[in-house]
C-alpha cells in the first residue's frame, strides 16, 4: 500500500492518493476519482523497442534515432506531458543539440492565455490559497466537476480553510459551457456576448455605470456588484477550452478582470489545466530558453515563434524529422502525418504508434518513473515509482543526447 | 587542464583580505579543488604576472533561480529576443544556448556569473513550497555553488506560533523548514505585510501594526526569527527585507527595525531601498547618512546595498503589495502570485532613468551607503539582481566606487530634484581600493554567509579564483576576467568560458524537536494543498553542510 501518491490525471495534482499494488499491477486506488482511474489504469504499459517495426536493443534503437535526427535539416521535438520534468529538460537539451524546433503538446490550446499573460501579466494564486482564502468564487463557463473532479472538494469549495468559514458562488454559463449549480448568482450569456459582459463587469467595477443595457447583458452589472462583496475572489476558468463558438478574447477579459479586482478587493485567476505534466514542460522550457512554448533553436539559440500555431504548422513548415518525447497523444494530430515525417518516439506506449521509425517504450511519469511533476498552478510535486519498467524516459533520452553529442564531436570540422 | 588537477598560479598581485594579503605578489597553489601550501616542482603553472588575483566572487543576494524568476522570464520575451545567447565553445561537457535580458535563462545565468568571475551565489527569496522548483533550476545553473534563502516572515504556521507565544516551537519550525526546503538561510520579507496583502488589509506600515487582525506584529516576527536563526547557530543570520520598501520616509522604519534587534546578529538586505527620507506629498530625500551611521556603530548589523543602476531592471519580490503600487504608478505589466500559507510574489519590469528624480535619488542613496560605510566587511555589494539592475552591472558599479571622476561626471547628468543635502551631491572623495573591492564582493559576503572556505585563498580554502588583467578602465577590467578557476577547474581561459562544471548545493538541515513534526502534520492536513509527506525536497545531489563547519 502506497500513500500520498501524486496523480497527474488532470491538473489538480492531487497528492493524497492511496494505491495498492498486487502482482505488478495497480489493484486499488482511493479516493475513487474517475480521472485518476483512467490515468493510472492497472499500470501496465508496453515494454518494446522497435526500429522499422523490428524488435531491437535500446542501444541500437538509440543509434538509429540519433542517425535519423542528426541527419535532418529541420528536426522537430515534441514534449508530451506524461514525462517527469527532468525527462522534459533532457528533451529540450536534445532539441538544443539538434538545433531543432521544440514545443509542448498543449501550446495550441493554452497559448491564448499565455500570450495575454506575457503582454499584461496576471493575478493568480496557488490552489491552496484559493482553498484557504476564497470566500467568493466566480466560475466562468466551466463546471470543474466534469474534467477536474476533485477541484471543488480540495480547493474552491474545501471545508477546511485558514481564513474562510463560508463561500459564495457565482456561476456564469456561456453557450453550452455551463457553470456549476447551485450558485448564489447564476447568469447565462451567448457566446458572442461574453466579451461584452466582461467589459461591462469591468466598467462597473471602475464605477462607470453603463447606460441602457439589453436585458441579456444586465446580469453583468449584478455580477460586478456581487464580486465586490468578496474579500478574496477566485475567478475560475478552463485555460484549455477551445472549440467552436468560444471567444478567444475571453481569456484577455478574465485576466483583465482579475487584475482589476485587486484594486477594491483581492482576487486571483485560477486557470484549469488538463492532465499530465504540461505545466512542467512550460516551466522547464521557460527556465532553459526564456520562452514557455514554440521555441526554435534553428539559429543556434532560442527563438520564439509566439504567434505561430504549434503542431498545426509542422506539416507545412519543412520539418523533416520528428522526435516525440512522451506519449502517443500528439501523434493523433493529422499534421504530424507520421508516414510523411520520419519519427522517433521515446516514451510511454511508443510502440503502439504505427508509423514511427524508432519506437522505444518507457515508463509513465508518476507510475513507473519517479521525479517531479507540476500541478496546474505550477506547484511542483514529487512523483513516485509505483511499478517497475525496464526503461525510464529520462535515462533513455539522456542516452540519445549522449549519442548525439558523440556523433557531433566525431563530425569532421 | 582537466578537472581538479594541480595548478600553481604564479606571480599575480594577490588580494586576499581575509588573510591579510593586499596586492602582494604571491603564488596560489591548488590541488584537488582546494588551496594548498605548496606543490611539487613540475606542477602545471598559470602565469599571472602583472595581473590581479582574487578569490571568486560571492553574491550574497540575487534572484536567479526561483518560480518567481520563471514568472518574470515569461514577462519579457522581447528582452530575450534582443539578447540571444549561443552555446559557449566549451572544451568538454554540456554546452547550452539560452537567452539573456534582465532575467536570463538558467544555463546563461551560470555562464555569465562565471564570465564575471563569480563562483558562488544565493537566490535570496524562495517560498519553501516552491523550493523543489528552485533546486531544479539550480541543477541547470552551472559554474556557481549556490543556495536559496527560505521565506518565513509571513508564514501561517509561524505567525500562529508567535501569536501563542510559542517561540521555541517557532524556532523548531524554522529549523524544520530550512531542511525541508534544502535552504541555507532564513529570509524575512516585509514581515507581516504579505499576509496583510493577502488578507485584504493591503499592507502593514509600522512595526507594531497588527497583522490581519491577529495579535502578531512585524516587530514580533522580526524578533522571533532573528532569535531562531541565532539560537540555531546558523552560519548566516536572519536576512531581512524591512517593511515599507520603496516608500518615502521609510528610513524611520528601517532604523526602528535595527533598533528592535540591537545586540542581535542580523543582516539587512538591499538597504538602499530602505533609506529614504522626506514625507509623503512633500518630496523625497536621502537618509543614507543617518542609516549608515547606525550600521557603522553596531557591529552586530550587516547589510548589502542593493544599488540601483540606470537601465532596464526587473522587480521581482515576495513583497507583493509593493509591486501592486508600482504597477499602479507605472502602468507596467504586473504579475501577482499568492502562495498558500507562506508568501507572495509580485513582478513588474522597470527602467531606472537618470532623468527620473526618484531613480536618481535611489542611485545616489546606494552610493552614499557604500562611500560612508566604515566597515566594508559589513556593507557588501549587491544590486538585488535584477531588482536594482543586472548582476552584469557589477563592474560598472565597482568603477563608480573606485573612480571618483567617473562618479562625479555621472552625478552631474542625473536629475537633481531630490538631491539637495545629499552627501554625494556635497562631494564624497572616497575611492575604493582593490582590496576593499575584494572585501565587498568576496571576502565580506563569504564571511557574512559563514562560508569559511569561500571568499579567501588560505590553505584549505575552496579553489575559486578570479584573475584580472590590469586595465585603467575599471569597468572593463572587472567585466572580463582573464582566468577563472572554480573548485580547482580552470573554467575561463583568456576571457573565454571553456568549461562549465555543475556547482555544489549549499544547504543546511538544522536539528529540531520532533514535537513540531506531529503538530505540523495536523496543520498540513487541515490547510495545505500538498501532503505533508510530499512537502520536503528530497534527493538533492549534495548533502547538507554541517553547521559550524560550513563549506
Amino acid at each position: 500500500m502506497l500513500q500520498s501518491v501524486t496523480c497527474l490525471g488532470c491538473g489538480c495534482g492531487c497528492d493524497d492518493l492511496t494505491v495498492r499494488v498486487r502482482d505488478g499491477r495497480i489493484a486499488e486506488l482511493s479516493p475513487p476519482c474517475p480521472v485518476a482511474r483512467q490515468w493510472f489504469g492497472d499500470g501496465s504499459v508496453p515494454r518494446e523497442i522497435r526500429t522499422d517495426g523490428q524488435s531491437t536493443t535500446v542501444e541500437q534503437a538509440v543509434e538509429a534515432a540519433a542517425a535519423l535526427l542528426s541527419g535532418a535539416e529541420h528536426p522537430v521535438v515534441i514534449i508530451a506531458p506524461d514525462l517527469t520534468t527532468r525527462a522534459q529538460c533532457i528533451a529540450i537539451a536534445v532539441a538544443d543539440a539538434l538545433r531543432a524546433e521544440v514545443d509542448g503538446t498543449t501550446s495550441d490550446s493554452a497559448a491564448a492565455g499565455m500570450l495575454v499573460a506575457q503582454r499584461r501579466g496576471r493575478a493568480a494564486a496557488s490552489l491552496g490559497e484559493i482553498k484557504n482564502r476564497a470566500d467568493m468564487v466566480l466560475f466562468w463557463a466551466v463546471d470543474p466537476r466534469e474534467r477536474y473532479p476533485r477541484y471543488l472538494e480540495r480547493y474552491a469549495a474545501a471545508e477546511s480553510a485558514t481564513h474562510v468559514r463560508s463561500r459564495r458562488f457565482v456561476s456564469v454559463s456561456v453557450g453550452d459551457d455551463r457553470g456549476p449549480e447551485p450558485a448564489e448568482l447564476a447568469a447565462q450569456f451567448a457566446p458572442g456576448e461574453e466579451v461584452d459582459a466582461l467589459a461591462i463587469i469591468q466598467a462597473t467595477l471602475r464605477g462607470r455605470r453603463p447606460g441602457e443595457l439589453p436585458p441579456r447583458l444586465q446580469p453583468a452589472v449584478a455580477i460586478a456588484e456581487r464580486l465586490l462583496q468578496g474579500k478574496y475572489i477566485a475567478v475560475v476558468h478552463d485555460a484549455e477550452a477551445l472549440g467552436a463558438g468560444r471567444d478567444p478574447q475571453r481569456v484577455e477579459g478574465l485576466l483583465a478582470l482579475t487584475q482589476l479586482l485587486n484594486g477594491p478587493t483581492r482576487a486571483a485567476l485560477s486557470s484549469l489545466r488538463a492532465g499530465g505534466n504540461r505545466s512542467g514542460a512550460e516551466a522547464a522550457l521557460t527556465w532553459q530558453t526564456g520562452y514557455p512554448m514554440r521555441v526554435s533553436f534553428r539559429e543556434g539559440h532560442p527563438h520564439y515563434h509566439a504567434g505561430r500555431a504549434g503542431l498545426e504548422r509542422l506539416g507545412s513548415d519543412g520539418a523533416d524529422a520528428l522526435l516525440v518525447a512522451g506519449s502517443v497523444a500528439p501523434l493523433d494530430h493529422p499534421a504530424l502525418a507520421l508516414g510523411r515525417i520520419p519519427a522517433v518516439v521515446i516514451g510511454p506506449r511508443a510502440s503502439a504508434m504505427a508509423g514511427a521509425r524508432v519506437a522505444i517504450d518507457t515508463g509513465v511519469a508518476g507510475i513507473h518513473e519517479a521525479g517531479t511533476g507540476y500541478r496546474m498552478d505550477e506547484v511542483p510535486l514529487p512523483l513516485t515509482s509505483l511499478l517497475e519498467h525496464p526503461r525510464g524516459a529520462a535515462a533513455t533520452l539522456g542516452l540519445l543526447l549522449s549519442v548525439l553529442r558523440r556523433r557531433a564531436e566525431a563530425k569532421p570540422g | 587542464m582537466s578537472a581538479k588537477t594541480r595548478l600553481r598560479i604564479v606571480g599575480g598581485a594577490l588580494h586576499d583580505p581575509a588573510n591579510g594579503v593586499d596586492g602582494e605578489e604571491r603564488d596560489v597553489c591548488i590541488e584537488d579543488g582546494r588551496v594548498v601550501a605548496s606543490l611539487p616542482d613540475g606542477a602545471p603553472t598559470l602565469d599571472a604576472r602583472g595581473m590581479v588575483v582574487m578569490p571568486g566572487g560571492v553574491d550574497i543576494h540575487a534572484h536567479f533561480a526561483s518560480s518567481s524568476c520563471n514568472h518574470a522570464r515569461r514577462l519579457i520575451p522581447e528582452e530575450h529576443a534582443a539578447d540571444p545567447a549561443s552555446p559557449p565553445r566549451l572544451l568538454d561537457g554540456e554546452s547550452r544556448s539560452g537567452s539573456g535580458g534582465t532575467v536570463p535563462s538558467t544555463f546563461t545565468t551560470g555562464y555569465r556569473y562565471a564570465g564575471l568571475g563569480y563562483t558562488t551565489a544565493f537566490d535570496a527569496a524562495v517560498a519553501p513550497l516552491l523550493a523543489r522548483h528552485s533546486h531544479a533550476e539550480l541543477d541547470d545553473t552551472p559554474c556557481v555553488d549556490a543556495g536559496i534563502f527560505a521565506l518565513m516572515g509571513n508564514d501561517e504556521y509561524l505567525l500562529r506560533q508567535i501569536e501563542r507565544g510559542e517561540r521555541e516551537r517557532a524556532r523548531d519550525y524554522a529549523a524544520w523548514l530550512l531542511g525541508a526546503a534544502g535552504a541555507y538561510a532564513v529570509k524575512i520579507v516585509n514581515p507581516g505585510g504579505i499576509e496583510a496583502w493577502k488578507a485584504g488589509q493591503r499592507n502593514v506600515t509600522g512595526l507594531d501594526d497588527e497583522v490581519s487582525g491577529r495579535k502578531v506584529t512585524p516587530r514580533a516576527i522580526l524578533e522571533a526569527l532573528t532569535d531562531a536563526a541565532n539560537q540555531l547557530g546558523l552560519p548566516h543570520p536572519v536576512h531581512i527585507h524591512c517593511n515599507n520598501l520603496g516608500v518615502v520616509g521609510n528610513a524611520a522604519t528601517t532604523l526602528a527595525s535595527m533598533e528592535t534587534l540591537a545586540g542581535r546578529r542580523a543582516h539587512f538586505t538591499h538597504l538602499q531601498f530602505h533609506c529614504y527620507g522626506g514625507e509623503p506629498g512633500k518630496g523625497w530625500a536621502s537618509a543614507a547618512a543617518k542609516v549608515i551611521e547606525y550600521v557603522n556603530a553596531h557591529p552586530e548589523v550587516s547589510v548589502d546595498v542593493g544599488q540601483v543602476m540606470f537601465g532596464p531592471a526587473m522587480t521581482i519580490t515576495a513583497d507583493a503589495p509593493v509591486e501592486y503600487l508600482l504597477h499602479q504608478s507605472s502602468g507596467r505589466r504586473w504579475t501577482n502570485i499568492d502562495i498558500e500559507l507562506e508568501s507572495g510574489c509580485g513582478i513588474v519590469p522597470l527602467t531606472y532613468k537618470e532623468k527620473t528624480a526618484v531613480s536618481a535619488l535611489q542611485w545616489v542613496v546606494g552610493l552614499e551607503l557604500f562611500l560612508l560605510s566604515q566597515d566594508p566587511w559589513r556593507v557588501v555589494l549587491s544590486t538585488d539582481h535584477p531588482n536594482g539592475g543586472s548582476f552584469l552591472s557589477y563592474p560598472a558599479l565597482i568603477q563608480l566606487l573606485m573612480d571618483r571622476a567617473v562618479r562625479d561626471d555621472r552625478l552631474k547628468q542625473v536629475n537633481q530634484r531630490f538631491l539637495a543635502g545629499s552627501a554625494l551631491a556635497d562631494g564624497l572623495a572616497r575611492e575604493y581600493t582593490l582590496n576593499e573591492i575584494a572585501i565587498v564582493t568576496r571576502a565580506g559576503p563569504a564571511r557574512l554567509l559563514g562560508l569559511q572556505a569561500k571568499g579567501q585563498l588560505g590553505v584549505g580554502a575552496d579553489a575559486d579564483v578570479t584573475i584580472y588583467s590590469r586595465d585603467p578602465d575599471i569597468a572593463r577590467m572587472f567585466s572580463t576576467p582573464r582566468y577563472v578557476v572554480k573548485g580547482g577547474t580552470l573554467i575561463v581561459e583568456e576571457g573565454q568560458l571553456r568549461r562549465a562544471p555543475a556547482g555544489r548545493r549549499l544547504r543546511l538541515a538544522p536539528g529540531y524537536d520532533d514535537a513540531v513534526v506531529r503538530d505540523l502534520r495536523k496543520h498540513f492536513e487541515a490547510y495545505s494543498s500538498v501532503s505533508f509527506d510530499n512537502y520536503p525536497v528530497r534527493d538533492l545531489r549534495d548533502a547538507p553542510l554541517v553547521i559550524g563547519r560550513t563549506a
